[in-house]
C-alpha cells in the first residue's frame, strides 16, 4: 500500500513538474504570458454578456447607501451616459472587459498589456517598485506586478471616478461606476494555451468588501500575423451622441 | 464569386444577434426600425471605430438617396478572413440594419447579401 501511495505522489509530482516546464518562460524563467489573446469570456457566465460586466450575483454586498455610487442614472448627456461611445477612455477594468483582441509584451521587467479598444496599453513595471507616488488619479490607475509562484499579481491603484464596466448595454436606464478608492488585483495563470485571468474589486466605498470573478483568455497565434490594428475613436465616430454628422459621400 | 461562397460559409459560424462594438446601438439606432435596401456601393470608410460604407438607392422619382451603414471595427471584419475588397465600389447590395434615431439615411449594417444569394456579417460580435 505505501509503495502504491509513494508511487502515486511520484506521479503526481512528475505530472505537476511536466506541466510547469510547459508553459513559455522569459529567459530568467518567469511564465511567459506574451501573445495575443481572445477578448476576456467568463467563466460560468450567469447573465447576458456577462463577458463584458461583472455579474452582480457575485459582486460582495453593497455598503449602507451605496447603491447611488455604483449606480448613476442615465442623465441624457452622451459624455455621462457613455463616455467611450464618445471617444472618452475606457479605463480599467472596464476596456479590459471588451469584445476586441488584446496583446500581452513581456521581458523580465514589464509586462504591457494592449487591448486593441484605444490601444490604451498599461505598462506594469515586473521589478519589485512600489507605486508610485504624487501622480494624479487616472483612468488606467497605477500598476505594479509581482510573482506568487508562477502566478503574475498585478495590483493597481490611484484610479479617478470612472464607469466600472459595460453594465450600461444591459439596462439602458442607467451606469455602473467605481469611487476614486478602488484598488484591483488581477491575478494571471497559464492554462494550457489559455490564461486564467482573475480580477479582484476592492472599493471600500462601495462594497462590504473585496470580490472577484474569473475570465479566460484563449492565446490566438493565428492572430499574429495581422497583429493589433490601430484604433483611432476620434477617426470616425459618425453618430456619436445618437446625432449622425453628414458625411462626404453623402453631401 | 469562390470569396463570396467562403464569406457565407463564415457567416454560419458567426453569432446572429445584431452586437455593437464602442457604442451602444440602443442610443444611436433603433432596432425596431428596420432599414432594408438595395443599391450600389458608392464610398467605403475603412475606419475605426466602426466601418462605414454608403450605398446609392434610386428612388421611384429617378433621385438618389446615399445610404451610409455603420459596422463592426476593421479588425474584427479582417479577423473574420473579410477584407475591404468584399466592398467593390460599383457593385450592387443589399443591406439590413437598424436606422439611425436622428431619422437620417444612416443606419447599423448588420448583413450584406450579394445578388448570387451569398452574404455577410457585418455587424460587430457580441456576447461570447
Amino acid at each position: 500500500m505505501k509503495l502504491l501511495m509513494s508511487l502515486a505522489l511520484v506521479s503526481l509530482f512528475v505530472s505537476a513538474a511536466a506541466s510547469a516546464q510547459n508553459i513559455p518562460r522569459t529567459v530568467s524563467g518567469k511564465p511567459d504570458f506574451s501573445g495575443i489573446y481572445t477578448p476576456p469570456a467568463t467563466i460560468n457566465a450567469t447573465g447576458p454578456r456577462g463577458n463584458l460586466i461583472f455579474n452582480a450575483d457575485k459582486m460582495a454586498p453593497l455598503l449602507p447607501g451605496a447603491e447611488a455610487l455604483l449606480y448613476e442614472e442615465r442623465n441624457g448627456d452622451p459624455y455621462h451616459d457613455e463616455p467611450r461611445a464618445m471617444c472618452l477612455p475606457a479605463g480599467f477594468p472596464s476596456g479590459m472587459l471588451y469584445i476586441l483582441p488584446i496583446q500581452f509584451v513581456q521581458n523580465d521587467d514589464y509586462l504591457v498589456i494592449i487591448p486593441e479598444l484605444q490601444r490604451a496599453a498599461r505598462i506594469i513595471p515586473l521589478d519589485g517598485r512600489p507605486h508610485r507616488e504624487g501622480i494624479e488619479p487616472t483612468y488606467y490607475g497605477d500598476p505594479v506586478g509581482h510573482w506568487e509562484g508562477d502566478t503574475l499579481v498585478i495590483e493597481s491603484v490611484n484610479f479617478k471616478r470612472w464607469i466600472l464596466d459595460d453594465y450600461h448595454y444591459t439596462d439602458p436606464t442607467r451606469n455602473r461606476w467605481h469611487s476614486d478608492q478602488l484598488r484591483t488585483v488581477e491575478r494571471l495563470t497559464h492554462q494550457g494555451d489559455s490564461m486564467l485571468y482573475q480580477i479582484t474589486i476592492d472599493d471600500p466605498e462601495i462594497f462590504t468588501e473585496p470580490f472577484t470573478q474569473d475570465f479566460q483568455l484563449s492565446l490566438r497565434p493565428d492572430w499574429e500575423a495581422l497583429g493589433l490594428l490601430e484604433y483611432v475613436c476620434q477617426e470616425n465616430n459618425r453618430c456619436a451622441g445618437g446625432s449622425c454628422e453628414m458625411s462626404e459621400a453623402q453631401q | 464569386m469562390i470569396l463570396r461562397t467562403f464569406f457565407s460559409i463564415i457567416i454560419f459560424l458567426l453569432p446572429t444577434t445584431q452586437g455593437f462594438a464602442h457604442h451602444s446601438e440602443a442610443a444611436e439606432f433603433d432596432s425596431n426600425d428596420p432599414v432594408r435596401v438595395t443599391g450600389v456601393i458608392s464610398a467605403v470608410e475603412w475606419n475605426n471605430p466602426h466601418v462605414w460604407f454608403y450605398v446609392d438607392v434610386s428612388n421611384d422619382d429617378g433621385s438618389v438617396t446615399t445610404w451610409g451603414f455603420s459596422t463592426a471595427p476593421p479588425g474584427m471584419w479582417m479577423r473574420r478572413g473579410i477584407t475591404k475588397e468584399v466592398l467593390e465600389i460599383g457593385a450592387t447590395i443589399n443591406v439590413e440594419g437598424s436606422r439611425a434615431r436622428d431619422g437620417s439615411n444612416n443606419a447599423s449594417g448588420r448583413r450584406i447579401t450579394f445578388p448570387d444569394g451569398s452574404n455577410v456579417f457585418t455587424a460587430s460580435e457580441g456576447g461570447r
